[in-house]
């Protein structure tokens, strides 16, 4: 059973074609990692995914049914309205710019959504939340406010806020691109820990290292394409678009 | 002097309080009213945003003066039924409504001006708009909407003294019957010590607000 599938997403800005006819399926338990020059539709792409961006059409599978499909920029069919929601749940989202609450404590940032979206009991929630917090490392601030934290600690309280929805596929966009170079790598930990613990994985990332090791199937994006598919090595060692050639030549 | 001061002190108080009361009562009912002003005018149906956008172009866009004589003298004329009694409370409705109208807009730019990363984050965590305005955006907008709040508070603090004009007696008033009846402006020394000591007060409140709910920043 494939997770997520896609089909001929397409998504205009005005005139600007962003995502042309982008085809892809992410299978239970695998990690996709898309890489790409900017601009090319990668973020937009993911967002797609969970409705954060309205694509113009396509169709969009999950766990092989239609969660939703839209023509001409409007929605022709759609999951029944309590089954759609909950299928959104089961996405959880890690953002470039962590996008944690700031007037909220660690804690209670993790704690937010499964209170009031799973309708939790507190106790338990606070329960799973440290455990969380405890898996990234994190277990020491719990009671401090985000802003006292750094960029890499803040996108690690990110990924478990998402985690603590129980999601059963986590997609992250360009997690590692705001923060300091010194600060990518406890990051990148988390996230190969989450690999490594069988968790369906999208992300869209500029760590060519982690793609290497960790993706089991690379996407090369350009001009809102796929333009190249595949294992690591094979993407890495072997690319067959001239455009792939050219990014991987500038980037490694 | 003082002996006149004193003498005068317990009427400018009177005076005072009633202007204090007036101007609290209408900023807090004005605040709850202008948080439903301001979603509504943001709001992406035009049955909500079009009423909302009305009513405070139109509190915004005539005179408070006006305002106030028209509910106390025009709406009964308009129909009976409409008639409000006691001045005071006509006094009231007319203060709350207007403030509403300009507070509605700082609250307006306060939710506007959250990050829209926190409404992305809060959707894909699956909380629904009511949910995100209550427990994400509008927690954040509070601190932010201190200092305009309380510069309207301080304007509705002054523009108390129009309420004479429906009989009611606030400090401008008292100061004014005080300055013709012993045929002294001095009066107005007084008065408006009155005014800036209020208007500390208040301004020291909203700070210690402020500094409140800075903790997380």
């Amino acid at each position: 059973m494939s997770m997520i599938r896609t089909e001929n997403i397409c998504k205009n800005f005005g005139d600007l074609k962003v995502l042309k006819n982008v085809n892809l399926t992410v299978e239970q338990g695998e990690v996709v990692v898309i890489i790409g020059p900017s601009g090319a539709g990668k973020s937009t792409f993911l967002r797609s995914l969970n409705t954060l961006e309205k694509i113009t059409s396509g169709k969009i599978y999950i766990e092989d049914e239609l969660f939703y499909h839209r023509e001409n920029d409007t929605t022709v069919n759609k999951m029944e309205k309590e089954k759609f929601s909950s299928m959104l749940l089961e996405m959880g989202m890690v953002f470039q710019q962590f996008n944690l609450f700031p007037h909220l404590t660690v804690l209670e940032n993790v704690m937010l959504a499964p209170v009031n979206v799973r309708k939790r009991e507190k106790e338990e929630a606070e329960k799973t939340a440290r455990e969380l917090l405890e898996k990234v490392g994190l277990s020491d601030k719990a009671d401090v406010y985000p802003s006292r934290l750094s960029g890499g600690q803040q996108q690690r309280v990110a990924i478990a806020r998402a985690l603590a929805m129980e999601p059963k596929v986590m997609l992250f966009d360009e997690p590692t691109s705001a923060l300091d170079p010194e600060l990518v790598g406890e990051v990148l930990n988390v996230m190969k820990d989450l690999a490594n613990q069988g968790m369906t994985m999208l992300c869209v990332t500029h760590e060519m290292g982690f793609a290497r090791e960790v993706a089991d199937k690379v996407i090369f994006m350009a001009d809102g394409q796929i333009l190249e598919e595949g294992k690591p090595e094979e993407v890495f060692g072997n690319p067959k678009s001239p455009q792939a050639q050219q990014f991987l030549r500038s980037v490694l | 002097m003082l002996n006149r001061i004193i003498l005068w002190m317990p009427q400018l108080l009177k005076g005072a309080r009633t202007t204090i009361i007036i101007t609290l009562i209408s900023v807090s009912i004005g605040l709850v009213l202008a948080v439903f002003l301001a979603l509504g005018k943001m709001s992406k149906h035009k049955i909500f945003s079009a009423p909302c956008s009305a009513y405070i172009f139109f509190f915004r866009g005539t005179p408070l003066l006006m305002q106030i004589y028209f509910i106390y003298f025009g709406l009964p004329q308009l129909n009976p039924a409409l008639t409000i009694q006691s001045a005071f409370v006509a006094a009231l409705i007319a203060y709350v409504l207007n403030t509403a109208a300009y507070l509605a807009e700082n609250i307006r730019a306060g939710i506007q001006s959250i990050d829209k990363g926190q409404f992305e984050a809060s959707k894909a965590l699956g909380l629904t708009y009511g949910q995100t305005m209550r427990l994400v955006i509008i927690p954040q907008t509070v601190r932010r909407l201190i200092p305009p709040v309380g510069n309207e508070f301080i304007m509705v603090l002054k523009d108390v003294s129009l309420v004479a004009i429906i009989g009611l007696t606030d400090l401008t008033k008292v100061t004014r019957a005080i300055s013709s009846s012993s045929a002294t402006a001095l009066v107005y020394i007084p008065a408006m010590i009155l005014y800036l000591i209020i208007t500390a007060f208040f301004t020291f409140i909203f700070n210690k607000l402020e500094n409140k709910y800075s903790v997380y920043q």
